[in-house]
């Protein structure tokens, strides 16, 4: 079986590095640095799953991506994680998050390597 | 409203009625006496004469009322005591009357009138129930007396036996009649006035109150506001923080646990990146501590007479030349050296003018060229710092000086920044009485106008 193909969006190219050495340990790994390129990047070939920050350009740009995805018959099925610095509570009291969510897991920053790892694996079992 | 205090007002009012009630009944015991001593003179039945001996109860009586609440004055809160008292003083006065009324003709004399005057008083001084009992047993004793001088079980002193004195009887009549209608009049007069004066205060309060209370609600919004303002920037200070540290803490992970080899090419970028998050959280926590101490007020740098800001800008565009010429910016400044603060905070402003010199450079573009220029005039410092650069979008313009406000083109621009500073500048302008505004356009160019007054108002030492 082909390695999957997970592709990292955050604006921290610091931290896309880092997540990019664990992930690239077991599947295919593409980056994106804002929700514009991720949507490209997804066009260009559907991943497996998209891993998302929050707060990019602007405050719920991971979310608008998530939002978008879900929406395309192409790309429903793509397994989302969002891995962000910004806490649940507080998405949900600054109506960033809406009640829908469109997302299969949430995490936090920073989170373990082997926990990240897991819960991908986990998602695409 | 607390009861003890309405008795306490009540008490004091009662209290001063019934010092009022033993004024008048010297006036009424002098009217006896008279009688007493000019009734059998001018022709009237000689027992008048016994009118005296009414006057001398009545006169004790008032002597032992007047001691009474002379010890009350004390405690004009004993609401009780002061009403049995003037329920005394009613039953007393009336059974004089009764007496004085029956010396003096019976239903034909010219003193029952009282009987109505006392009414009055009564209803002003003591509950309204009782009143009605008093008035039932006043016409009760009143038909009694007559029933019995009718019977013969009392005699009957007829005001003019003769049938000659009938002009003297109505001029006593009149007399009587005069002073109880006056008397009514005065007392009537003065419980109304009472009241009115009592309705406007009441009025009064009541407006006052809703002022009061609209100023409390004010400030209770206000607060509220700040509130929700301190815990949002809590809350976002926080993620600002967690951000950065989450990168920092990823990658010492994948370097610790072997992902990446700390020697290699990435282990290197991993390192230095990190490096430049510490320090970006650095800047933002010593940023925050900056505004924090501000907001603070008072206990940082000291206020200095006689600041020249003239000195200040170009001191502090010296020292930035070399940082805008590393970028092929050309930084300009032309400084009024008439701009001198009478008072100011050295430090503070110099962090402001570096602040505003600094964003103008970094969100230039190379080429481009920021100018700094300090004019006076009306005795106001403008300092304008224009650039070249990139610009604020119109709709951010507004959020441009609350915390971590980062436009998305200063975020693409250049990743250092803490979105502290401006709000820092606000701060410090605001402490210095000035203002400070900006005009820009996308992709044109910004111009930050700070004015500060060289004249302070206050001293500084009471107010920062």
């Amino acid at each position: 079986m082909a390695a999957r193909n997970v592709l990292l969006v955050d604006d921290d190219p610091i931290f896309r590095e880092a997540v990019t050495a664990v992930l690239e340990t077991r599947y295919r790994v593409r980056t994106a640095s804002n929700g514009a390129e991720a949507l490209a990047a997804v066009a260009q070939e559907l991943p497996d799953i998209v891993i998302l920050d929050v707060m990019m350009d602007h405050l719920s740009e991971g979310f608008d991506v998530a939002r978008e995805l879900r929406t395309g018959d192409a790309t429903r099925g793509v397994r989302i994680v969002m891995l962000t610095g910004v806490d649940q509570v507080y998405n949900m009291r600054m109506e960033i998050e809406e009640s829908w969510v469109p997302y299969d897991r949430y995490l936090e920053k920073p989170v373990a390597p082997a926990k990240l790892l897991a819960t991908i694996d986990e998602l695409l079992a | 409203m607390n009861n003890q205090l309405g008795l306490g007002v009540f008490a004091a009012e009662l209290h001063e009625r019934l010092l009022w009630f033993t004024r008048l009944r010297w006036w009424a015991i002098v009217g006896l006496l008279a009688g007493a001593w000019l009734g059998p003179l001018i022709g009237f039945p000689p027992e008048w004469s016994r009118l005296a001996a009414v006057a001398a109860f009545s006169l004790a009586a008032n002597l032992y009322f007047r001691s009474s609440l002379a010890r009350r004055g004390d405690q004009p809160r004993a609401f009780g005591a002061l009403q049995r008292s003037a329920l005394l003083q009613m039953c007393t006065d009336l059974a004089a009357l009764l007496v004085a009324v029956h010396i003096t003709g019976g239903l034909e004399s010219p003193l029952t009138v009282f009987f109505v005057f006392h009414m009055a008083i009564g209803t002003i001084m003591i509950a309204a129930e009782l009143m009605y009992l008093i008035a039932l047993g006043t016409s009760w004793c009143i038909l009694c007396l007559l029933i019995m001088e009718a019977k013969g079980l009392v005699a009957h002193h007829a005001i003019d036996p003769g049938g000659s004195m009938s002009g003297r009887v109505s001029g006593l009549s009149m007399l009587a009649l005069t002073a109880a209608l006056f008397g009514t009049v005065y007392l009537t007069d003065s419980v109304a006035r009472r009241f009115r004066r009592r309705t406007v205060q009441l009025h009064e309060r009541t407006i006052e109150l809703d002022q009061k209370k609209a100023a409390l609600e004010d400030a209770c919004d206000t607060m509220k506001r700040l509130e929700e303002r301190k815990s949002k920037f809590m809350l976002l200070s926080a993620h600002q923080l967690r951000s950065p540290l989450g990168t920092v803490r990823t990658s010492l992970d994948v370097l610790a646990e072997g992902y990446v080899d700390p020697g290699s090419e990435r282990g290197r970028r991993l390192i230095e990146g990190s490096v430049e998050r510490v320090d970006g959280l650095l800047a933002i926590v010593n940023d925050l501590l900056e505004l924090a101490k501000l907001r603070e007020g008072a206990k940082r740098a000291p206020w200095a007479p006689r600041v020249n800001v003239a000195q200040l800008v170009v001191d502090v565009t010296d020292a930035l030349t070399t940082v805008a010429e590393a970028r092929g910016i050309t930084l300009e400044a032309n400084a009024d050296p008439v701009a001198v603060l009478e008072w100011g905070i050295p430090p503070d402003l110099v962090f402001a003018i570096e602040n505003l010199i600094q964003n103008a450079i970094k969100y230039s573009r190379s080429g481009g060229r920021v100018s700094v220029d300090l004019t006076v005039s009306d005795g106001v410092a403008r300092l304008a710092v224009a650039d070249q650069g990139i610009g604020i979008p119109a709709d951010f313009v507004s959020t441009l000086f609350t915390e971590f406000a980062r436009a998305q083109n200063a975020r693409r621009h250049t990743a250092e920044g803490t979105g502290l500073g401006l709000a820092i500048v606000q701060e410090v302008v605001a402490a210095h009485h000035g203002a400070v505004s900006v005009v820009s356009h996308e992709n044109v160019g910004s111009t930050f106008t700070v004015t500060l007054p060289l004249a302070r108002r206050e001293s500084p030492v009471t107010t920062v």
